[in-house]
């Protein structure tokens, strides 16, 4: 009989374990985009995956959105509230889209399975994916003008979508019911499905191999580790309270400007969040569902603290949020949430502008600060279309490097889907698609520049649906940048060029031009600081323009 | 005869292997990275020495070089531009616009800069829809004006990456035309011949990297060239790809992207070609050297063979064997992160200063110190006693920078090394093989590379697998791959279609026009008719889908109904077990068709040796102490491998010593010799 190895909780293994589970779920993700139907989730990839202990604690994250990460384990916590062990059997799989039972927005559609290791209820795998229609009022869900939850699509709370590895028939018709394009959908919820099995089957040989009390053990001490880590980073912010302001163009409704304000008291090596002075909730769908707060306030103090720590559950421990309820940031039902990435992202804005002040070194300037979403839909030879567009815009510049052009920023982690593969599959022409000269802010280190993308329709009767923002204030700059520039949406066609709300629902036509500008990221230090031979470098390419240079940069020829 | 030459970093390798009897030689001499024929010259000359051979005796020469990788990871390639359609100059920079997943939290993290700087990316009014047809015509005056202007900039190599051109390429050619008038000298790549499928990045990109890599490739061939001439008069010179064939170089030069990790690639065919010698079909082939550890999964004693890879950041849309690679080596340093849990890699030490005990100055703690103070590597006969490790060294770079910190014993920070370098590597074997649908528990690990055989068996138990194979002469293994390579053209182009409405003869027409093509290239390369070897697969995918299997077609020039049916089960056989599900119903489409020549070069016979006892006591060195994670230090045979014969069995533990190896067998493990002298381990405790 051959000896084994035996395993103890040691450092060594928890890092073994560490590596194993967050392979486990990269290949939950793999399994996922490469089985999905809609451009969302195979080519922009809005998608997570990831791996919790039995009391619902993040133990490993694929490496995608860091949006729907973080907040990712309230929906978790939610569900072991609603199911206890014994409700749980093998092959079950939970669903559910609800924002007011830890979601985030009702196109994104989380499915969950209980990981059994023998009879015991070990853990759990989960996924988040984008889905490209859910039914409501227009297709996409996107449109901004949209004022209750119940015209968003359709709300699935915590059911079982599959019992003991049998699809549950019910579920799945009346999500059928209710949805434009079924059969991709159900593909594609179906790809999550398989995803979960995947992650199961592989968790399961991790347990076989180290029994469950080492992995256990390494779990705890992992965790214990990130919060130790977590808390050295905090400790080396100077204590003190620290707060900044971002503004939401508008909720799609009402022209009114919406403000989010983070305080963030730092003491030893804590941190306690709070919003007051943020908006209270509107009547447009920019709501903030808690879990994606939780996800912009965890993004942005890892990234500052200890960007390198590994993710899961230790890491939240040090920090405390205070998001009082009716506010922008934690909405009561039945507050209209879709677009609550515009949000989200002025969170991550806001707590950057406090943080400038406590730690000037590890911040970025401003960025883009929205997710540009489009919904294209109509009918071509006699079958609907949905075509969902998402661009970020320019990224902030550090301070010791510019903003990296042509790279998005924060929370997101999405793809752009090629032209080629759109045209292949949508009555649409992309007739444009670069950076735009001059929209970097500048600074001894440049903001990203900010992108055009114009979109031709091939067809009639096509309908628009959109949200975007940081239209009506630019991103800002830090110590002596300059500001970004703002993003604007034009709507070209046989009567000229005019702009287009942020935020609602256009009707086009054959011929008509959709031209997205998205904002440019905000500059960081003096622009007459910066070295000569980049502003060149930039004049060259064609980033700034000779009138920037001179102006902004105090450029002259030799 | 055969020669080859692998050009690495460090050093390149020669090896000469005779036909008929199989008895091959090996040189080694530093690379000359200045002038790399200078060095190339010099082991030829000595290698045909050793071998007691001339040129006249050689048949043909096959080089696998790194002037490819090495141009794009120092970013010394030629001065390039860019011509796209109007509008689309920055989709070279924004790519697909996201983050790097290395730096989920972390502002710094970024995407390599362009090869090509905005100001030599020009775009041009034409327009090409997506059913192939001109919607606004090419406008030439346009095109003038930029082929100027780069001729000003003297711009060397031009690209061009238009819009839908792999459906209609004329606008493309046009543009080369005028290239040709205006600037004869420089050098042009069309993105419908480089890499002609959908998706206008990755073709964009990859098609740059081969305007980038063309003048300096061409330029060292000729030098080559002209030399191996001068002194030995005519020589049949044949290039490595990275898709696992070899070219000639004119043909190399055209497709100069091919080059970049060719290496790895070799590498990858040697362990085939052992694969399946050993009866292991399913394999993995790992190949271990100073810092990186590459992995290749086999199948059917075949490398797989990937549509997209990505070089240095940018991605790369032509056949490559499928390396998959991460920073771990003998070099590999030991690092504590700020929260004082312990890492190792992807830093390594190199040649230069080195692992600790090399004595040239290294100071901090390396895999093959690990390996050291464990006892598994023989200080006086590292490199055949060519380098004397200096044990005292390593302790010293092990307790100061780890030991000292978390208060373990070295030997037991020295197994945690150990321990932590080896999940590295099951982490990127997984990637390389679970990752993509495979169970491993029934394949069999080739392990190779200086420092392959030292890990081979303690990571096959931990991911499971029954048997490792450990070939002859490991540490120059690799050059080996370039000897058993076959000529290999592949030609493709996007063909979307759904499989349902498609015309079988249509089909068919489409496959004999890209193998008329295959097979006139075949021919003036001097491959007969018995040797071409022609092959068709199809990229197939439930329509919606984004990603597409790859499915062997079976050539036929009147295909019928019944013929497609079955490309269609075997479609839906292969998404069922890669994905663990399929749907019959739903409808499958065809993406691109891929034409696959090759022209086999003829069967090596390798000598055999005599069967001998199962008693290995001929080749058993004496014993030591030796450290392994189930017993602690034990007393351990060391064997020397030059002995062992034809039915020796190895029991484990056991260390085996070779000049340029050492292989490692734990407890519960047994190697027997086979007649060629590759020891095949069986590996017991595994789960």
């Amino acid at each position: 009989m051959a000896k084994r190895m035996k395993y103890t909780a040691d450092p060594i293994t928890m890092q073994v374990i560490r590596f194993a589970m967050e392979q486990i779920a990269d290949e939950m993700g793999y399994t996922l985009v490469r089985t999905a139907r809609s451009p969302i989730i195979k080519e922009i990839m809005d998608i997570t995956c990831a791996i919790f202990d039995d009391k619902g604690d993040t133990i490993a994250q694929a490496h995608h959105a860091p949006m729907l990460l973080t907040g990712f384990e309230l929906t978790m916590k939610t569900l072991a509230r609603h199911f206890g062990p014994k409700d749980l059997h093998p092959g079950d799989v939970i669903i559910s889209n609800d924002p007011y039972m830890g979601g985030q927005h009702i196109m994104d559609v989380q499915t969950f399975a209980p990981v059994h290791y023998g009879k015991n209820l070990v853990g759990f795998v989960g996924t988040i994916a984008h889905q490209s229609d859910m039914g409501g009022m227009v297709p996409g869900g996107v449109a901004g003008g949209m004022t209750e939850i119940y015209q968003e699509g359709l709300r699935i709370p915590m059911v079982k979508l599959y019992k003991r590895y049998k699809e549950n028939e019910d579920v799945f018709a009346i999500i059928r019911n209710n949805i434009r394009v079924p059969d991709n959908t159900i593909g594609d919820i179906k790809a999550q499905v398989a995803s979960n099995y995947v992650g199961i089957k592989k968790i399961q040989n991790v347990y076989r191999k180290y029994g469950v009390d080492v992995v256990h053990n390494c779990v705890r001490r992992l965790m214990n580790y990130s919060e130790t880590r977590m808390r050295e980073g905090l400790r080396n912010l100077p204590d003190g309270n620290y707060s900044g302001k971002a503004v939401i163009d508008n909720d799609g409704v009402t022209d009114d400007l919406i403000p989010v304000q983070v305080n963030i008291h730092i003491k030893d090596d804590t941190a306690k969040v709070d919003f007051k002075g943020t908006s209270k909730q509107v009547r447009g769908n920019i709501n903030c569902p808690i879990a994606t707060t939780y996800a912009a306030v965890f993004y942005t103090m890892i990234a500052v603290a200890d960007p390198h720590v590994p993710p899961n559950s230790g890491c939240y421990r040090p920090v405390e949020i205070d998001a009082q309820e009716g506010l922008i940031v934690n909405p009561t039902l039945p507050s209209a949430v879709a677009a609550r990435t515009n949000c989200s992202q002025k969170i991550v804005e806001a707590m950057l502008q406090a943080l400038a002040k406590a730690a000037p070194d590890k911040v970025m300037a401003g960025s883009h600060g929205q997710i540009s979403t489009c919904g294209f839909s109509g009918y071509y030879k006699g079958k609907r279309w949905v075509y969902t567009d998402i661009q970020g815009g320019g990224a902030g510049a550090l301070p010791t490097v510019d903003g990296k052009d042509g790279q998005d920023s924060h929370l997101a982690r999405f793809m752009n889907t090629p032209i080629e593969a759109i045209e292949l599959e949508y009555p649409v022409r992309i007739e444009r698609f670069e950076l735009i000269q001059d929209s970097g802010g500048p600074g001894k280190h440049r903001g990203a520049m900010g992108l055009r993308r114009d979109i031709m329709f091939l067809v009639d009767n096509v309908s628009w649906a959109r949200y975007g923002d940081t239209q009506e204030r630019p991103p800002f700059g830090l110590f002596g940048g300059k500001e970004g520039t703002k993003g604007r949406f034009y709507l070209i066609d046989n009567k000229g060029e005019r702009r287009a709300r942020s935020k609602g629902v256009s009707f086009l036509n054959k011929w008509d031009i959709v031209s997205l500008r998205l904002p440019g990221g905000g500059g960081y230090g003096n622009p007459r600081k910066r070295d000569r031979e980049l502003v060149e470098k930039d004049l060259l390419d064609g980033k700034i323009s000779l009138r920037s240079a001179k102006r902004e940069y105090g450029y002259s020829k030799k | 005869m055969r020669l080859g030459i692998d050009v690495g970093g460090t050093f390149t390798d020669f090896v000469l292997i005779d036909d008929k009897t199989g008895e091959t030689t090996y040189e080694k001499v530093l690379t000359t990275p200045k002038n790399l024929s200078v060095g190339v010259m010099k082991g030829i000359g000595r290698v045909l020495k050793m071998g007691g051979a001339t040129m006249k005796d050689v048949d043909y020469v096959v080089h696998g070089t790194t002037i490819g990788t090495n141009a794009l990871i120092q970013r010394k390639g030629a001065r390039t531009g860019l011509i796209t359609t109007d509008g689309f100059v920055d989709v070279l920079e924004i790519g697909r616009f996201q983050r790097p997943k290395e730096g989920l939290y972390d502002f710094y993290a970024r995407n390599p800069e362009p090869l090509v700087p905005r100001r030599w990316r020009k775009g041009v009014p034409e327009r090409v829809d997506r059913n192939g047809k001109v919607i606004r015509p090419l406008d030439e005056e346009a095109v003038q004006k930029v082929v100027k202007f780069f001729k000003r900039e003297k711009v060397e190599s031009i690209a061009v990456s238009l819009l839908f051109s792999f459906l209609n390429p004329k606008h493309e050619k046009r543009i080369a035309k005028v290239i040709n008038e205006i600037h004869p000298k420089a050098y042009v790549s069309l993105s419908s011949e480089v890499s002609p499928e959908f998706r206008e990045y990755e073709r964009s990109s990859t098609t740059v990297i081969n305007a980038y890599l063309q003048p300096i490739l061409d330029r060292y061939l000729q030098t080559l060239h002209k030399k191996l001439n001068k002194k030995y008069g005519k020589v049949d010179l044949r290039i490595m790809q990275v898709g696992g064939g070899m070219m000639t170089p004119e043909s190399a030069i055209g497709m100069a992207v091919s080059i970049v990790n060719s290496g790895p690639a070799g590498g990858a065919i040697s362990g085939s070609y052992i694969a399946e010698h050993t009866k292991n079909p399913d394999a993995l082939s790992v190949d271990m050297g100073g810092t990186s550890f590459d992995i290749c999964l086999i199948e059917r004693g075949e490398p797989t063979i990937s549509t997209e890879g990505k070089f240095e950041g940018f991605p790369v849309k032509i056949p490559v064997v499928d390396v998959g690679g991460i920073g771990a080596g003998g070099g590999s340093i030991a690092w504590l992160d700020v929260g004082g849990i312990l890492n190792v890699g992807p830093q390594s030490a190199g040649s230069d200063p080195g692992p600790a005990c090399y004595s040239l100055g290294g100071t901090k703690p390396t895999v093959t110190d690990a390996n050291l103070v464990l006892g598994r590597l023989n200080p006086e006969y590292f490199l055949g006693g060519g380098m004397n490790l200096d044990h005292k060294l390593a302790e010293k770079a092990i307790n100061e920078h780890i030991s000292k910190e978390l208060g373990w014993s070295v030997e037991e920070s020295a197994s945690g090394m150990i321990r932590v370098v080896n999940a590295n590597m099951v982490k990127g074997i997984s990637v390389s093989s679970t990752e993509k649908g495979h169970d491993v528990r029934d394949f069999g690990l080739v392990a190779f590379g200086g420092a392959g055989p030292l890990h081979a068996v303690q990571l096959a138990r931990e991911i499971g697998i029954p048997r490792v194979v450990i070939p002859m002469l490991p540490g120059n293994f690799s050059a080996f791959g370039l000897l058993i390579s076959d000529t290999r053209h592949d030609y493709w182009r996007t063909f979307k279609q759904s499989v349902a409405d498609l015309d079988p003869k249509r089909l068919a027409r489409e496959f004999l026009k890209m193998e008329r093509k295959a097979r006139r290239q075949l021919k003036a390369e001097g491959v007969g008719e018995k040797q071409s070897k022609i092959l068709w697969t199809a990229d197939m995918r439930y329509q919606g889908q984004s990603y597409e299997l790859n499915i062997p077609v079976k050539r036929s020039e009147r295909m019928t109904t019944k013929e497609m049916k079955k490309v269609m089960n075997d479609f839906s056989k292969l998404h069922q077990e890669v994905y663990q599900y399929s749907s019959p119903d739903e409808e499958i489409e065809i993406v691109n068709i891929r034409v696959r020549a090759v022209g086999k070069s003829p069967k090596l016979k390798m000598p055999k040796m005599k069967k001998s006892t199962k008693d290995a006591k001929q080749a058993l060195k004496g014993k030591k102490k030796v450290f392994f994670d189930e017993t602690g230090f034990r007393s351990t045979n060391i064997y020397d491998r030059s002995k062992l014969r034809y039915g020796n069995v190895l029991k484990g533990p056991c260390i085996v010593e070779e000049r340029m190896s050492t292989s490692v067998l734990i407890p519960d493990s047994t190697g027997e010799v086979d007649a060629y002298g590759n020891i095949l381990v069986k590996v017991g405790g595994g789960r």
